[in-house]
């Protein structure tokens, strides 16, 4: 029975989860801002990969590169023409950035047309271990998915620019009264989430679908993850994902995929129910 | 306080305006003088559907170009009267109450989704006016105010599958997205199954949308079929064709058969992913006919040089054509019973091929072909039927003792 590849795959899916996630996990799980319109920033590094790879038969990493450049900036944009005038108005920043996502939608549609659009993967091939069938791409997400991780643990834990942003998280006046850039903080940190959700877009682009409507999906995806893990905890993305990745894998061998996703949204309202800041909560004073 | 509270019912009034303009300003009709035929074009130009029916409405208004072009009706020409239903089926009912009340159409040319066409249903019942619907569909219908154009299961079924078991192998394995086409299709496709001798090895539904397929692609290897059998539908298609090759699967030994997947499907996911891969089809771009060379020219030259031709884009173009004949044909094209009788029997040389309108059961008869994806990304015909098939709406071999509501 394929239960070693299932666990296999089930880190692959985690690594997918991680990907998506972790932009969310820093605009909603630090910010508090509600981005309806996350999935529609992985969209557009979706399409930007596309134009530099398909399009410009520039490399992978080079769309990589540029898919985070070209959404950090959309979403320093966003920062500063919308989501500035909102902030502590969660009900209205919801509603702002649901329009986003539907403008964000009819904008690509317009510009490249309704059909989707392919992205040719970097990695052909599969590595076999013993019976486990491992894509090299599959590899090549899971080491993407660590990197990108541990480099956000660096930026958030040890550069200044994380140090403050983490402060201004807690607590704003203080920060402000210590002549901290508040805003300026809120801008570069809302781009840097923008940013990792366009290299979401980007690295997934070779083996799921690039159209306008992709987004929603990982929209829904990526909010239970950061509400499994625990908002506003890095290690609580990493194992939301890790939890929602194996338990939706290994419980598809036991029934459908319908079934398995059912089972995975009742186990994550069971853990809301009695854990409430999720999975891994930050202590805070 | 008080300026703030001005300004925002400035912006309301603002937005309520927008809103106004959009839900009425769609018409285009070309300023049609008292003499001309209104038909109705509805489809989607918004929205998640916008992918597949903008190209129908183009279709449409194609067809109608070339009808005025050649004369018109007795001497009347076609006015087209344009509305989007923005994907959502109760815009489709309203679209389809306002075409039919207020614009007076002699018959609208649309829907896609079978939800579209049920919210319209019985809204054209109602007015007695009459809708050509050019989509394959499940089946299991019929009105008498409607035509359907598209194919039935059994048109696309009957003989892919016993192709599929000769030519590929026996043992078969389902995916196809949770809803009713692939269900009711899949309950045809292994009826054929018992009857060709085939076997079913496995079968899934994922929810609409589904983009992971890690775990159905390791249960397909574990129960190793000869082919397996998809009608995912939407985003889901382009992400299970990829992630079949990324696995290193191999459309030699185990290709994807499906009723679905198209050229804009090719496109979506790239030829190096769909080579190899097979579909069935009344309608492929590639078919060899003197009237498809001219189409695909002629929607090339209006609407660009990579626009991908579907079936339901050809469905839509020759249904347009037999709408304009059956109004010839009709005494009185504000009467809508006159103007099915006229539907009734009516053939003629389409993209794909002869095709006819069934004169009991209001369904079209069509070709059926089956074709494999080629290195272009272009569907290589590797069989197609010499006459018609007869549309079956319920399925003889699965319902042989229905009784035919048009015999009523």
């Amino acid at each position: 029975m394929g239960i070693m590849q299932q666990v296999a795959d089930g880190i692959s899916v985690a690594g997918i989860l991680v990907i998506i996630a972790l932009g969310l996990g820093i605009t909603f799980g630090v910010m508090k801002i509600i981005n309806m319109a996350h999935g529609e920033l992985i969209m557009i590094g979706a399409y930007v990969t596309y134009l530099v790879c398909t399009e410009g038969k520039m490399p992978f990493v080079l769309g990589m590169i540029v898919s985070f450049l070209v959404t950090a900036l959309v979403g320093l944009l966003l920062e500063r023409f919308v989501l500035r005038r909102l902030y502590g108005r969660p009900l209205e920043t919801l509603l702002a950035t649901f329009g986003i996502s539907l403008f964000l939608q009819q904008l690509i549609r317009m510009l490249f047309g309704p059909d989707g659009k392919s992205v040719v993967s970097p990695f052909q091939g599969v590595l076999m271990i013993g019976e486990v069938a491992a894509p090299y791409f599959r590899l090549f997400i899971v080491a993407i998915a660590i990197v990108m991780v541990l480099t956000t643990a660096y930026v958030m834990h040890k550069t200044k620019f994380g140090i403050q942003l983490r402060s201004v998280s807690q607590n704003r006046d203080m920060c402000e009264c210590l002549g901290i850039n508040t805003s300026k903080v809120d801008a570069y940190t809302f781009g840097f989430g923008a940013g990792l959700a366009g290299l979401a877009g980007s690295i997934l682009a070779p083996i799921k679908s690039v159209s306008p409507t992709m987004g929603l999906d990982y929209l829904i995806d990526s909010f239970m993850v950061v509400v499994l893990g625990g908002v506003g905890s890095l290690m609580g993305t990493l194992f939301g994902s890790a939890a929602m990745g194996e338990s939706n894998q290994l419980l598809t061998t036991f029934m459908g995929e319908t079934g398995a996703k059912i089972v995975v949204f009742l186990l994550i309202i069971l853990v809301i129910r009695f854990k409430p800041e999720g999975l891994f909560r930050m202590e805070r004073r | 306080m008080l300026k703030k509270s001005i300004l925002s019912i400035a912006a309301l009034v603002m937005i309520v305006s927008l809103l106004a303009g959009c839900g009425g300003g769609k018409d285009s009709t070309a300023g049609g003088s008292a003499g001309d035929i209104k038909v109705g074009v509805l489809f989607s130009l918004s929205g998640s559907l916008a992918v597949t029916e903008k190209g129908m409405a183009n279709a449409a208004l194609l067809a109608i170009e070339e009808i005025n072009a050649a004369g018109g009706i007795n001497g009347r020409s076609i006015s087209a009267v344009q509305e989007d239903y923005a994907s959502e089926p109760s815009g489709a009912a309203t679209k389809a109450k306002k075409l039919l009340q207020q614009d007076k159409v002699a018959a609208i040319v649309g829907g896609y989704t079978s939800a579209s066409r049920q919210a319209m249903l019985p809204i054209v019942e109602q007015a007695n006016g009459v809708l050509v619907y050019p989509t394959f569909y499940e089946g299991q219908e019929y009105s008498k105010n409607i035509i359907y154009t598209g194919a039935t299961p059994n048109q696309q079924l009957q003989e892919f599958v016993p192709w599929l078991m000769d030519n590929v192998g026996k043992k078969v394995y389902f995916i196809g997205s949770d809803y009713v086409y692939p269900v009711e299709t899949n309950k045809q496709v292994k009826e054929l199954l018992k009857l060709n001798g085939g076997e079913v090895v496995g079968e899934e539904y994922v929810p609409l949308g589904q983009s992971e397929f890690a775990s159905v692609i390791n249960k397909i290897k574990e129960a190793a079929p000869d082919v397996i059998f998809s009608d995912l539908v939407g985003d889901s298609v382009a992400a299970f064709y990829k992630q079949y090759k990324s696995y290193g699967l191999d459309p030699a030994v185990m290709p994807i058969a499906s009723p679905v997947t198209a050229e804009s499907e090719v496109v979506s996911m790239g030829a190096d992913v769909a080579a190899g891969h097979i579909s069935s089809s009344a309608y492929f771009q590639t078919v060899d006919t003197p009237e498809n060379a001219k189409f695909v020219e002629a929607y090339r030259a209006k609407y660009g040089e990579n626009e991908p031709i579907t079936q339901v884009i050809e469905a839509t173009y020759f249904s347009t054509l037999l709408l304009a004949e059956a109004l010839k044909k009709a005494e009185d094209v504000t009467d809508a019973e006159a103007v099915i009788g006229a539907f009734a029997g009516l053939e003629m040389k389409a993209p794909q091929g002869t095709v006819k309108i069934d004169p009991e059961n209001n369904h079209a008869w069509l070709n059926s072909r089956i074709g494999k994806v080629g290195a272009d990304g272009q569907f290589e015909i590797v069989q197609s039927t010499s006459e018609p098939i007869y549309p079956e709406p319920w399925a003889k071999i699965l319902y042989p003792e229905h009784e035919k509501p048009w015999k009523k």
